[in-house]
């Protein structure tokens, strides 16, 4: 196929291939076997194509496409770099996790016949922020995902929980309206929106209070999707109300997305010399981690304790980007490749509990370690390496970044976080204590079947891999390295960009190639 | 760039008026508050393509007079793609409204997150 011809085309392929599957679900308008094995393939081969972009990036070097074959400061780049190719790995692995733990757990017919094209086109929005070189086509990328998100948060929900869609829904809005003003500022100072090119322009604007600005901004727009102090209160209500899977993808990728973000502007695009705004970022990580931990205390829902605990976690990963030297960079990107497959996790055992006992509500659940010990099993290996618990993934993120404080000498902020991973462990306590160890009250039935056991399965699986992130914690610090080392190298990321200009595209009249 | 104040200004009182209607408890005043919003961004991108005054197309005939500055094209390519996604959003919204509306019988932001029996269409489904 011609398509194939340049390998750069590759790099479209995590953008168009979902799109291209919801579609195609779109024309098979009823739930079916054909569909959900579709969708199911279609996220594998996501999954297998985004960790030959990440062993392609090592290898050799970012792909770059020109779309359209436009030349690199005027037309939009797709960049899939080792960042991207995580992220795009990470966002494969997960809906294919919850695709098979929605299959499981609601039968062919009684699946709502919307739920896998939106969550296609949600993969393919959230895929587009990770491959784009482009400002005003990350704002693009983030709008096709919102929709696809504001679709799917109410296309299950009933009467009572519609409403916790308009929080979410308002301060987003508002959100990207601010985005939009943004790009257009940028633009104004800069007079561009490519990634590359604004390297070039910010470098001749360090120093200027305008760029200070711009880069206020952004923290705050991107701040919001990513639910960092004081701009979170949209997320626990809005998450803990969507069915288990589709709750589970949220909690994995969508405020992950905007760390991602946060990494790809400060860490690329703008220049290192911001460090005010650096501290600033620090900070305001410190108070999420504990605010969101505090947040979780009262609640009693399993699905909103860790919603509230999303909140503290992504202020770890803040904190990290705070910090902002190659090594704290490297802890962000292993502890988002943590976080994301354990708090998938977690939400889909958080879902499980609700099958098996008919509520998540802890004061009416019990006695699953009894009814469900691998659920119980599986359970106890992903809270605790939320909480950091050696030898778990999580316990090598929280070092990294804990170990990064300690050689910057922020006492106070490593003070909170040790306070925020005392207090997660506390909230798994209860999840354990009210969910698994005590007996199940008066007249609560279990109800154990096949589906719950192959629901039980796709989290032993998640818990797996987690645990060879653990256990082979190396191998995975190493790629982290290398793609810490390639976002902070803005040089090298101007030179990737260009040298795709010096590709030529096949076009289909020979002889009459594009400019 | 020519000093542009009137646009700036304007901008502010659109973004600070659709920014207080979006506080608003009433659903069909965040509606407006957004749509407000969402224009006064679109005003910031026409703005940066530059005080039209004076300046002829981006693209034009061989006949066009010499020496004059052309408009620069890029923000009016963003603005269209920032127009239809603005659309979207709005019917969504306007669809979510009026789902919230006939499931809970109310518009307002109080009532719809503190009675927590619902007092809708859906409730009286329950209901018979």
């Amino acid at each position: 196929m011609r398509f194939f011809e340049t390998p750069a085309n590759l790099a479209a392929l995590p953008v168009i291939f979902p799109i291209l599957i919801g579609l195609i679900s779109l024309l098979m308008p009823r739930p079916s076997v054909w569909r959900r094995v579709i969708a199911a393939v279609a996220s594998a081969a996501l999954l297998a194509h985004a960790c030959w972009i990440v062993w392609h990036s090592m290898d050799s070097g970012p792909l770059v496409l020109r779309v359209g074959g436009w030349l690199s400061p005027y037309g939009i780049v797709l960049v899939a770099d080792t960042l991207a190719g995580i992220m795009l790995a990470l966002s494969a692995f997960t809906a294919l996790s919850c695709l098979l733990f929605g299959y499981a757990e609601t039968e062919t017919r009684e699946e709502h016949p919307l739920r896998i094209p939106l969550l296609l086109f949600l993969l393919g929005g959230i895929n587009l922020t990770f491959v784009t070189g482009d400002l005003f086509n990350l704002f693009v990328a983030f709008e096709v995902m919102l929709l696809s998100s504001y679709g799917l948060m109410t296309l299950e929900s009933g009467a009572r929980e519609s409403r916790q869609a308009l929080p979410y829904l308002t301060l987003n809005l508002v959100g990207s309206a601010l985005f939009l003003a943004v790009a257009g500022f940028a633009y104004s100072l800069l007079g561009t929106l490519n990634f590359a090119e604004m390297i070039v322009r910010t470098d001749a604007l360090a120093g200027d209070y305008r760029l200070t600005l711009l880069a206020v901004l952004m923290l705050l727009v991107f701040g919001l999707k990513a639910g960092l102090f004081p701009l979170y209160q949209w997320l626990p209500g809005s998450y803990s109300q969507m069915p288990a899977p589709m709750s589970a993808f949220y909690a994995g990728m969508l405020t992950k997305v905007g760390v991602y973000v946060l990494i790809r502007i400060f860490g690329t695009v703008l220049p290192p010399s911001l460090t005010e705004l650096h501290t600033l970022i620090a900070w305001t990580a410190g108070l999420t981690m504990v605010i969101g931990v505090l947040g979780a205390v009262g609640q009693m829902r399993v699905q909103t304790i860790l919603s509230y605990h999303i909140v503290s976690q992504i202020g770890f990963m803040a904190l990290a980007i705070g910090l902002f030297t190659p090594f704290a960079i490297t802890a962000a990107i292993f502890y988002i490749i943590h976080h994301i497959i354990v708090k998938s996790a977690l939400f889909l055992v958080g879902g499980s509990i609700a099958k098996l006992n008919g509520t998540d509500d802890l004061s009416r659940t019990g006695g699953l370690w009894r009814a469900a010990p691998w659920l119980g099993i599986a359970f106890v290996l992903q809270a605790m390496s939320l909480a950091g618990l050696p030898p778990l993934s999580g316990f090598w993120g929280k070092f990294m970044i804990i170990q990064e404080g300690f050689t910057q000498g922020e006492w106070v902020l490593i003070a909170l976080s040790l306070v925020a991973s005392i207090l997660t462990l506390m909230s798994m306590l209860k999840i354990w204590l009210g969910a698994f160890w005590k007996a199940a009250p008066e007249g609560t039935p279990i109800h154990a079947s096949t589906r719950t056991r192959v629901m039980t399965a796709v989290i032993v699986a998640m818990a797996a891999m987690s645990l060879y992130i653990g256990f082979g914690a190396e191998k995975f610090v190493r790629i982290a390295a290398h793609a810490a080392e390639e976002t902070l190298n803005r040089a090298g990321y101007v030179a990737n960009v260009n040298a795709a200009n010096e590709t030529s595209y096949p076009s289909k009249t020979p002889g009459a190639s594009k400019p | 760039m020519t000093n542009q104040l009137e646009a700036a200004v304007l901008v502010a009182v659109l973004f600070g008026a659709g920014l207080y209607l979006c506080l608003s408890r009433r659903l069909l005043r965040v509606l407006f508050g957004f749509l407000m919003v969402s224009n006064a961004a679109n005003l910031v991108l026409i703005a940066i393509s530059g005080d039209p005054t004076g300046k002829r197309a981006a693209v034009v005939g061989a006949d066009a007079p010499a020496g004059v500055v052309p408009v620069d094209p890029l923000p009016q390519a963003l603005i269209l793609t920032a127009i239809v996604i603005g659309f979207a959003v709005a019917a969504y919204l306007t669809v979510l409204v009026y789902r919230l509306y006939t499931d809970r019988g109310t518009a307002n932001v109080t009532t719809l997150f503190n009675c927590e029996t619902p007092g809708g269409a859906a409730a009286k489904e329950d209901a018979t």
